[in-house]
């Protein structure tokens, strides 16, 4: 009983890190109504990044900003020099172009930290486990709970109460009404894929001292973060939390009694939620 | 004859004397495997980025009857066909209820279900180390381990293949799929049920994805988990798209080019993908429309180059 508490926390705390994932690919996904296959890629740059920036300065906090922040630099600078020019494409073309992209930043990852995987320790103040009472659990993870749950809260906060926020959500819906209100649909789009890519680097940065660092994070990660999406519905925030955190903790029950399945579960979950609805968790199309 | 069918005639005879003969015969498979996905992406609108599920399922199924039951090649083509298309079911019927980018997303997520039973049953697929040993038998008396005999024996079930897409893409369905592509709504409103019709080409598909994933496995004698993997639903979306999506012809101009393209880089580089994700990169932001475009536009800009000449 105590194990399956254990893993049900645990599910909360990845579960949280897959609903910032499907979070930030539904926002670049919903506003600029692009598949973006590079999404896994920005979060394993963003892990990478803070290894090498907590390496460099010796601050495990700095480097927690440095990461994503870099990430979303990138990801401005992509919106900026390509995916701006395809809009009018079609999504076959911007598929390539994000898939392309994912394949560059891929390789770049074994060219640069080389392709056998990396530890990085969490802070020392935050190794360690603390007693919950049925079991002593790390320290580390209840932060990252701690940490995406703050982040949910921001981009809700961002999402529903400020202006520009609400200017996103109507991109959402409706592109042509937002850009004929005057708005400059361009920087929406820019501004759109900043946060998104942010996001995205910032759960790959937090990811890094649980799970460790590997060139294929990236596009496990994509998967699971299209797995998000399409059963929470795009720009829908409280999807992204209940996809996440369902696939999270259906992930580390199973890796309890059935080790081997724990990824597959996570897509045979999705499979048989569609199966009973299939317009996903919340009916959103 | 028409000029198309001489053309093809011709490079498939003499395909073996420029290239090796199993890079030759990888070119015809990746070019049916280009078929079965471009009657979703071509002529129904439908882009899928999962076909690999149906690739490798069938390369594996097959592959290990091949191995373990000694079944005959024409058996083993059959059970290809038929789990390519019975797994194209599967994944086609969660899919084809969503669109747009829902759609593309789904088929990727699903592939990535089976890209992880298939390494994490390693009793079954050899895991990361893939599933070796997959014989070539004999029929009928013909050697085909001899790579020339087996290089003729795929040319010809190309043909099959090219011929059957061609009869499939005119007849009524083709036209009604082409209908979809063009006008999703309109071709509901006309009384064609469109997600069932969505099934059907992703079926058909899935049976040619098969066929393709079948000869495969028996082309280098393994099932490299990379033949379930996004890596191959990615190759061949990259190839249709080189070659160009409008036509029937365009995903074996793009097999051809791909095929190619991957075989130079692969031996100058082990971290060639990189080139290949800059050369995806250079070919969406400046060669749209693929080979046969370029071609033409090429053609256009000597025209023009030509006829400013003669008037200076």
């Amino acid at each position: 009983m105590n194990l399956l508490l254990g893993q049900i926390l645990n599910g909360i705390a990845t579960g949280m890190l897959y609903a910032l994932m499907g979070l930030g690919l539904s926002l670049i996904t919903g506003v600029l109504n692009i598949p973006n296959f590079a999404h896994g890629a920005l979060f394993a740059v963003g892990a990478y990044l803070l290894v090498s920036s907590a390496n460099l300065v010796g601050n495990f906090w700095v480097a927690l900003l440095v990461a994503p922040l870099g990430v979303a630099l990138l990801g401005l600078i992509i919106e900026y020099a390509g995916v701006r020019r395809l809009y009018a494409a079609g999504h076959d073309y911007q598929l390539l172009f994000t898939f392309g992209l994912a394949l560059i930043l891929n390789e770049l990852i074994i060219v640069i930290w080389g392709p056998v995987g990396i530890s990085h320790l969490p802070p020392a103040i935050l190794r360690g486990g603390v007693d919950l009472g049925f079991t002593f659990y790390p320290k580390y993870r209840l932060f990252v709970m701690g940490m995406a749950g703050l982040l949910v809260l921001a981009t809700w906060l961002f999402l529903e109460k400020t202006r520009y926020g609400a200017v996103m959500r109507a991109g959402i819906e409706n592109k042509e009404m937002v850009s004929l209100l005057g708005i400059d649909i361009h920087r929406l789009f820019t501004v759109a894929f900043g946060i998104g890519a942010f996001l995205a680097g910032i759960a790959g940065a937090l990811t890094a001292p649980i799970r460790g660092l590997s060139p294929g994070m990236g596009v496990d990660m994509l998967g699971i973060a299209f797995v998000v999406v399409a059963l929470g519905g795009l720009g829908n925030l409280l999807g992204a939390i209940a996809a996440g955190l369902l696939i999270g903790i259906a992930q580390a029950v199973v890796a309890a009694y059935w080790t081997e399945a724990s990824t597959a579960v996570i897509f045979a979950v999705m499979a048989l939620v569609l199966l009973i609805r299939p317009q996903g968790m919340f009916g959103i199309r | 004859m028409k000029k198309e069918t001489i053309v093809l005639l011709v490079s498939i005879i003499a395909l073996p004397f420029v290239v090796r003969p199993a890079i030759a015969t990888e070119i015809w498979i990746f070019a049916i495997f280009g078929l079965g996905l471009n009657l979703l992406l071509g002529y129904t609108g439908l882009l899928s980025f999962g076909q690999s599920t149906f690739f490798g399922s069938a390369a594996y199924v097959a592959g290990w009857l091949l191995k373990n039951y000694g079944i005959n090649v024409f058996f083993a083509l059959g059970i290809g066909v038929g789990v390519g298309a019975l797994s194209a079911l599967l994944v086609g019927y969660l899919c084809v209820q969503r669109s747009g980018l829902y759609f593309i997303m789904l088929t990727f997520a699903l592939n990535q279900l089976f890209y992880f039973i298939a390494y994490q049953w390693t009793t079954v697929t050899g895991g990361e180390d893939g599933m070796p040993g997959i014989p070539r038998p004999d029929f009928l008396g013909l050697n085909f381990k001899d790579p020339l005999l087996y290089y003729a024996f795929v040319s010809l079930l190309f043909l099959l293949s090219l011929w059957l897409m061609k009869r499939i893409v005119e007849s009524p369905l083709g036209r009604i799929l082409q209908a979809i592509r063009e006008n999703e709504v309109r071709a509901e409103a006309v009384g064609y049920h469109v997600p069932r019709f969505k099934l059907l080409a992703f079926v058909i598909g899935g049976a040619f994805s098969g066929l393709a994933g079948v000869l495969y496995a028996m082309l280098f004698g393994i099932v490299p988990l990379e033949a379930i993997s996004f890596v191959f639903s990615g190759n061949v979306v990259f190839a249709t798209l080189i070659g160009g999506s409008g036509s029937l012809y365009g995903p074996i101009i793009g097999s051809f080019v791909f095929i190619w393209l991957s075989e130079s880089m692969s031996v100058m580089w082990a971290r060639w993908p990189l080139l290949l994700g800059v050369a995806f990169v250079i070919v969406v932001l400046f060669f749209r429309g693929g080979v046969v475009e370029a071609w033409s536009r090429l053609g256009e800009k000597v025209r023009l180059w030509r006829s400013s000449r003669q008037k200076t």
